[in-house]
């Protein structure tokens, strides 16, 4: 049985982990490191660097780096072009479709660049599991987490993700809903938390009844366009129009951004952080500035506090106030922040909780639900909601509302139609979800047509539209005229998302790109290995003695041959043919064999020399 | 204590999709094979949960009944199972969620009530607009009230003694209210009470329910009203 894991697919960092003899556990580097930054570069000759590697070529190949994707997941146009100003990526697209991100001349959907970053964890897990000596280390199936109040377009594009990454999801799970998973673990108890999870790039609330192993979501809200990118974004914005640097090369741009993190960073453990950019070539004259905490806590405060209405809607929907709950638990990096943690617990009136690294806890979550399916364990048991009202456009772009928001998934919910023409035998239906009165303030899920009516006088077909929201909190419909129970076809467009056939697409372009990603590697490896052999070769050739030793062992034409290789291997190098350098491996390999035997004779013999036989 | 009532409908049967043996309507999983079954036909909310068709519950009676069948068909459960069965799983799971939804919430509860005994919705109900007979009075008298709050207050009127006008205007209505809730809690005992009374008599309560509800519903939108006005005073 191959392993299952758990997936924190971050903004700014992501995460895998596994459950080990029933305790969830993140998987480390061999340095330690358990994040994964969600950042994805691509090279020159089309490699593509993920994680910390690409985090450094952001300073240096800003235009072809990107990070942050998860705030375009099933986002259209007209939805980001805000965030754009200081990306150093393009965004492009057209109104009404869905995002593309453009990097070193090549598109991604939002998708395909977080799959890259799904296939580093998968690559990182199956090398974990292969050091431990498993003989089926192979990873295929995949627990993902999102925010809570990720819509519809947002979840189907983060499992588009995971299908792209070769990994079967078995399960979307909302980020706080895992959290108060992995803390229920040690503590077998009762009550009402509540989950207050400010990420990278969004905020949740979840408040969540847990009795009997059971944990029931009550309520959930949330902005899944906040978080720490927005803080730092305030910061790298206050650095430019200081220094008028509006202009700046992106280069200056990522310089900037990293110092501030660094500064906000400091600021969670100290009360003063200077701010602090090296010259470099657009800011010759570099950056140094110090800010007191207070000063952060200023400029920051009305962005933490736009947490706090959420935060109150959720406790209203859950029909409680702030003194019915009994935890409050704090996730993600932002809560670090100490005035997040002094709001939250005005708001509350109780010291929170983060005795989990709020970094960790959702993917030690995600670990136990994919533990928890697969397995077929039945000591917990999550029960989520759904965050949004679904429904449907109706007469005067009207949205009206089929399944609540804060309902328990699964759900479902059926609306009835007719026709309005004679012998009419399609209907359009137009699926939206959110909150407002109208439909054009709602967001559009998809766009369907129901073929295949029986002709019928108008008004007479009952023609019944079921929705079904599944665990994952994503939506199927089906139709049935119910006068002749013919079931109705319906074609599927999504507003904002990739239909089936893209997603297929971008599969056989992502194993081909997985082809030229293995062949990157291969390159690399040979490359390696013939400059191994390059270098060893010239350094025989600049020993002292190396005229002496060819005079007395060389046969007629070795030497010419042992030149001629080294010349053919170094040229091999310099191009991009890994067959060429094998060869050019191979014959310099032969060529030199002898006077590699020559050399370590002589090395041994020198090594010897002088010693006694009683030594040796 | 009254005895639970006796199904008026006759017992219809539910087949089990794997072994083909026969399952009472309100089984959850085929008494041969133990497999899942498929939710066909299937009762009501009530008989769902296993309760009887009354409109007082203990709620912490029900919240139990609905965590232990979470137990026994939420799709976690059912990875690893046939098609068919996730089917199955997903679809009594969406239902039990819709019924604990439904019947958690007192009002959602006669309103079912009154569907699964064949009461459609009031008749009235069907022009919204229309001001159920028994509150045309305190109606009329709102309406007067907030046309003249609405002009004192688009001239500057004193906001202090417009505030102190609409929470006049308030009260009545919320005395109303509160009247209304008495009612319906009188006659969902009533209905309770009249388990075994004959049809006639439990008619009657239903529809008394049913006009209540639907003028319930009509003094919540006033207040609504009231509440939008009294937002728009604010110094």
């Amino acid at each position: 049985m191959s392993h299952v894991v758990g997936i924190d697919l971050g903004t700014t960092n992501s995460l895998v982990a596994y459950v080990h003899d029933g305790v969830p556990q993140v998987i480390r580097d061999g340095s330690g490191d358990a994040l994964v930054p969600s950042i994805v570069s691509i090279g020159d000759d089309g490699t593509i660097f993920v994680g910390r590697e690409a985090q450094r070529r952001l300073l240096t190949a800003p235009s072809r780096t990107v990070y942050s994707v998860k705030r375009f997941m099933g986002r259209g146009m007209d939805d980001v072009r805000e965030d754009a100003s200081l990306l150093p990526f393009t965004i492009s697209g057209e109104a009404g479709g869905v995002v593309r991100i453009g990097i070193g001349g090549h598109q991604f959907a939002p998708p395909e660049i977080s799959a890259f970053v799904l296939r580093e964890l998968k690559r990182r897990a199956e090398d974990h599991f292969r050091d431990q000596g498993d003989f089926d280390f192979e990873v295929e199936r995949a627990v993902i987490t999102v925010p809570a109040y990720f819509n519809d377009a947002q979840r189907t594009a983060t499992r588009d993700a995971g299908k792209l990454a070769g990994l079967e999801v078995l399960r979307i799970v909302n980020e706080p809903t895992a959290a108060s998973l992995a803390y229920g673990l040690d503590k077998r108890n009762r009550g009402t938390i509540a989950v207050y999870d400010l990420g990278g790039g969004t905020f949740d609330i979840s408040i969540l009844k847990v009795e009997d192993g059971v944990f029931q979501v009550l309520a959930t809200n949330g902005d899944t366009r906040l978080g720490g990118d927005d803080i730092d974004a305030l910061l790298t914005e206050q650095v430019l129009r200081e220094g008028d640097e509006r202009s700046s090369p992106a280069e200056v741009v990522q310089a900037i951004r990293k110092a501030v993190i660094q500064a906000k960073v400091d600021l969670s453990t100290s009360d003063l952080a200077e701010i602090r950019v090296e010259s470099m070539a657009g800011l010759p004259a570099g950056y140094r500035r110090r800010l007191t905490r207070a000063d952060f806590e200023g400029l920051i405060r009305p962005l933490v506090e736009r947490t706090l209405d959420p935060c109150r809607q959720a406790l209203s929907d859950a029909g409680l106030s702030p003194r019915d709950i009994d935890e409050v638990v704090l996730v993600g990096g932002s809560t670090r922040i100490p005035l997040v943690r002094r709001l939250v617990e005005e708001l509350f009136g109780r010291t929170p909780h983060s005795d989990l690294n709020p970094d960790e806890v959702v993917a030690l979550g995600a670990a136990v639900q994919a533990d928890i399916l697969v397995s077929g364990r039945r000591e917990m048991l999550l029960l989520d909601v759904t965050p949004l009202s679904l429904g449907i456009e109706t007469m005067g772009g009207v949205m009206s509302k089929i399944i609540l928001r804060n309902s328990t998934i699964p759900a479902s919910g059926r609306e009835m139609f007719t026709t309005f023409a004679e012998n009419q035998t399609a209907v359009d239906v137009h699926v939206l979800q959110g909150e407002r009165e109208l439909a054009t303030d709602c967001r559009s899920l998809a766009r369907f047509r129901l073929r295949g009516i029986p002709p019928m006088p108008a008004g007479m077909p009952r023609i019944e539209v079921r929705f079904q929201i599944d665990a994952n909190g994503i939506l199927s419909v089906g139709a049935r005229e119910l006068r002749t129970s013919v079931e109705q076809t319906i074609e599927v467009k999504p507003s904002y998302g990739l239909t089936d056939q893209e997603v297929e697409r971008m599969l056989i372009e992502s194993f081909e790109h997985a082809e030229a990603d293995i062949e990157a590697r291969l390159l690399i490896e040979a490359r390696n290995e013939a400059e191994a052999v390059v270098h060893a070769t010239e350094k025989a050739l600049r020993r002292p003695d190396f005229e002496q030793l060819a005079a007395e062992t060389f046969d007629a034409g070795e030497r010419q041959r042992i030149e001629a290789s080294l010349v053919e291997a170094t040229r091999a190098i310099a191009g991009g043919d890994r067959e060429r350098i094998h060869q050019a491996t191979e014959s310099l390999n032969q060529a030199t064999r002898h006077l590699a035997e020559v050399v370590m004779n002589r090395s041994v013999r020198e090594a010897l020399a002088g010693k006694h036989v009683e030594d040796v | 204590m009254t005895p639970d009532p006796i199904p008026l409908r006759a017992p219809s049967m539910l087949e089990c999709r794997n072994c083909g043996a026969g399952a009472p309507l309100d089984e959850h999983f085929c008494g041969q094979c133990d497999r899942i079954l498929a939710l066909g036909r299937h009762g009501d909310y009530f008989s769902f949960l296993g309760l009887p068709r009354r409109l007082g519950l203990d709620a912490g009676d029900l919240e139990r009944r609905f965590r232990e069948l979470s137990r026994k068909f939420h799709p976690d459960y059912f990875y690893n199972a046939t098609p068919a069965e996730r089917l199955a799983s997903l679809e009594r799971s969406s239902y039990l969620n819709d019924a604990y939804r439904t019947l958690r919430n007192p009002a959602a509860r006669i309103e079912h009530l009154l569907a699964i005994e064949g009461f459609q919705a009031s008749k009235t109900d069907q022009s919204a607009a229309k001001v159920p007979p028994a509150l045309l009075q305190e109606v009329f008298t709102l309406n007067e009230e907030l046309d003249e709050i609405r002009e004192l207050r688009q001239s500057g009127g004193d906001v202090a003694q417009l505030r102190g006008r609409l929470e006049a205007a308030r009260l009545p209505i919320e005395r109303k209210r509160e009247e209304h809730e008495r009612r319906i809690a009188d006659l969902s005992a009533r209905w309770d009470d009249l388990a075994n009374a004959p049809t006639a008599d439990r008619t009657g309560v239903l529809e008394g329910l049913r006009e209540l509800l639907f003028e319930r519903k009509y003094i919540d939108n006033l207040l609504a009203t009231i509440a939008r006005e009294a937002a728009e005073v604010q110094p």
